[in-house]
């Protein structure tokens, strides 16, 4: 069976199939035998032809978090439907989005106000800590969505950047 | 010796605590916020008193919860850890006054050397080296025009300060206002004092600091140093013992010049003078922490002394039996502190529900933790998972070992900076020993993976989405349980009357 994982905006297209008794894997042209064992719920033994390594899996709906010598790879498992969908137009219009649960600080631009790329346009304060979110395109500022003082969760559209 | 101990604080310096009154045989209380009723403090503690809600302004740096929860408990003395009230005077003198024995300083030392100005006033006193700065706290106007008399770059840090809160380094004197601004925002949120003061910038300087231990007779002894040089927005990441940078003639220079400083204030405990060291080998005073560090691990590594037990021992009246000479280092420990952090979003945090944890061990390998497989990573608090520390006959042993250990760490759920803790000990620089507070800053690189695992990764992806697959079809065809046919049998059966 192909997976498909996007991987910080890469894709990348893994063959997994059953060849009589072995398990063959099939990345970039390449075929290797392969033998795993679910050691606990999360961790497991894989032995990529005499390479043996011990990683650690989470799969959470279409995302699959893999732990190998102390990273972590988020994989999102697409289908082929979804890769067609990915295609589509590229917009010049960015969400700010809060990273994590925090408190807006300061809002440093106005509506309609320009911005380059890389300019500070918002301070949150999360665990105590300022940080500065900055806007990933010149732009200028379409709309703000949030006031100072506000408590954010994770994932809030903070402001909206426009290209246009 | 005390039968009873309140600890004032969480997580694994909680932990730490209660494990040192285990040994001592005595008694311990923990206090929790809501947020903290599944931490693993509350279930090693004898006793265990709620203090409110997540937020550490409404339980952990409340006083008179913790008073109250030291009286109704009956504990006769309170170890506060670090952080928190730790290094406040007035928890100190709160307890003073109640007759509850504080484990640290008196309220009066921390008054003095908590002050950072009045600290450097201390230091200038007793013949200690400063780095050029402003005298006391300045305002707006004053700061620019102290940052411009001693030369940029410049640093401008909270009076209140501690742990790189507040804390800003200008570079350029345009950037001067909005830093100032910040800092004092910071400054503001995190300690309630807006003060800021303003010191001359040391290019690429190192971070050494004295372990200091002071009993209630007048004694002070160092032991030695920690090099805490890896550091990320001003806070410490990697810490080690002893320096590779320095002599032992300027070790015990600095030991002594520690020891001083603590005389000058009657210090009793445990505490850590930190000392700025130039490319030179010239040390400047920066200030002193009046409480156990979290680094006193790799110190322990290397002395064989109980930095936590000593502390309670100290307070219970008892004397140290060792003169500084006794003393001496053996070997080198390291302690990588592992975070719930997104090195590749400048470290930021990453609360979540750790799902899964798996920690390591073998010879030399101390993990001093709180966390578990299932914990939740709070926003309310540090994110530390846990401090890694280990210990090997030579640097290089040590960097080897802390290398097998972090291979053996494994953390699911929320992003780590294990992968970029493995990375610095692979570089050529940190085996080398040229480290600095700049590290970091100079070597992006070590901030995200090298790719060399993706391939494994990949694979693995593909296993854990096979697996879940097959385990979903398994599960289907499974039959059903016998007590499941039982509660169904029994759902139509049951008689609505009885």
């Amino acid at each position: 069976m192909i997976y498909t994982f996007k991987f910080q905006d890469q894709t990348y297209k893994i063959n997994l199939e059953e060849e009589g008794k072995e398990t063959v894997v099939e990345i970039e042209g390449k075929k290797i035998p392969v033998e795993f064992q679910k050691i606990d719920e999360n961790f497991y033994s894989i032995l990529l032809g005499g390479k043996s390594i011990g990683v650690g899996i989470l799969k959470r709906g279409k995302r699959v978090d893999v732990f190998v010598e102390g990273d972590l790879y988020e994989f999102e498992s697409i289908s082929d439907r979804e890769r067609e969908k990915a295609k589509g137009a590229v917009s010049g219009v960015q969400e700010i989005k809060s990273p994590m649960p925090s408190r807006v600080v300061k809002i440093l631009k106005k509506g309609d106000e320009e911005v380059k790329e890389g300019e500070g346009v918002i301070v949150i304060e999360a665990m105590k800590m300022e940080s500065e979110l900055k806007s990933p395109i010149e732009g200028k500022v379409k709309e703000i969505k949030v006031k100072e003082g506000d408590a954010v969760e994770s994932g809030t559209v903070l402001l909206v950047i426009s290209s246009e | 010796m005390f039968q009873k101990i309140l600890i004032a604080n969480r997580g694994e310096i909680a932990v730490r605590i209660i494990r040192a009154c285990r040994e001592l045989g005595i008694k311990t209380v923990a206090v929790y916020s809501e947020a903290d009723r599944r931490s693993l403090h509350v279930a090693m503690a004898d006793e265990a008193y709620y203090i409110g809600p997540p937020a550490p302004g409404e339980s952990y740096l409340v006083i008179e919860k913790i008073i109250d929860a030291a009286k109704r408990s009956g504990a006769e003395a309170i170890h506060p850890g670090y952080g928190f009230l730790s290094e406040k005077e007035a928890f100190a003198g709160a307890c003073e006054n109640e007759g509850i024995v504080f484990i640290g300083p008196s309220s009066e030392a921390i008054r003095l050397m908590g002050d950072k100005i009045t600290a450097r006033r201390i230091a200038q006193e007793a013949k200690v080296p400063l780095v050029p700065g402003s005298e006391g706290a300045v305002s707006d106007t004053e700061a620019e025009i102290v940052a411009k008399r001693i030369g940029y770059p410049v640093m401008i840090k909270a009076s209140a300060g501690g742990g790189g809160k507040g804390m800003r380094l200008v570079r350029k004197e345009e950037e001067f206002k909005s830093s100032l601004r910040m800092a004092r925002s910071e400054a503001r949120s995190a300690f309630g004092d807006d003060s800021v003061y303003i010191e001359r910038f040391i290019e690429r300087p190192r971070h050494v600091e004295i372990q200091l231990i002071g009993d209630s007779y007048g004694e002070v002894l160092y032991l030695f140093e920690r090099e805490c040089s890896v550091q990320r927005r001003h806070q410490k990441v990697i810490e080690e013992s002893p320096s590779p940078a320095i002599s032992s003639r300027t070790r015990k220079r600095m030991g002594e010049t520690a020891v001083r400083i603590a005389k000058a204030v009657s210090y009793r405990g445990a505490g850590t003078i930190e000392f700025i060291l130039d490319q030179n080998g010239n040390f400047y005073f920066l200030e002193m922490n009046t409480r156990v560090q979290v680094e006193h691990p790799v110190t322990e590594m290397v002395t064989g002394f109980d930095i936590v037990k000593w502390m309670i021992r100290i307070a219970s009246g008892e004397r140290l039996p060792f003169t500084q000479d006794e003393l001496s280092i053996s070997g080198h420990a390291i302690e990588c502190r592992v975070y719930a952090e997104d090195p590749e979003k400048n470290f930021l945090p990453s609360p979540g529900k750790l799902e899964y944890l798996r920690t390591p061990t073998g010879p030399g390998v101390r993990n001093d933790s709180s966390v578990y497989s299932g914990y939740e990573v709070t926003p309310f608090y540090d994110p530390m998972l846990s401090k890694l520390i280990v210990w090997g006959e030579t640097r290089e042993e040590a960097i080897k070992r802390m290398k097998t250990a972090l291979r053996e760490y494994m953390a699911l759920g929320v992003k780590t900076n294990i992968g970029f803790l493995l990375r610095v000990m692979d570089n050529d620089e940190f085996i080398r020993g040229e480290i600095d507070t700049g590290f970091i800053e100079r070597h992006p690189e070590l901030l995200v993976p090298n790719g060399g695992n993706i391939e494994s990764a990949l694979i693995a992806a593909a296993i854990g989405m096979r697996n879940s697959t097959k385990e979903a079809e398994t599960s289907k065809q499974a039959p059903v349980s016998n007590w499941k046919l039982l509660s169904r049998k029994l759902a139509v059966s049951r008689n609505p009357m009885i």
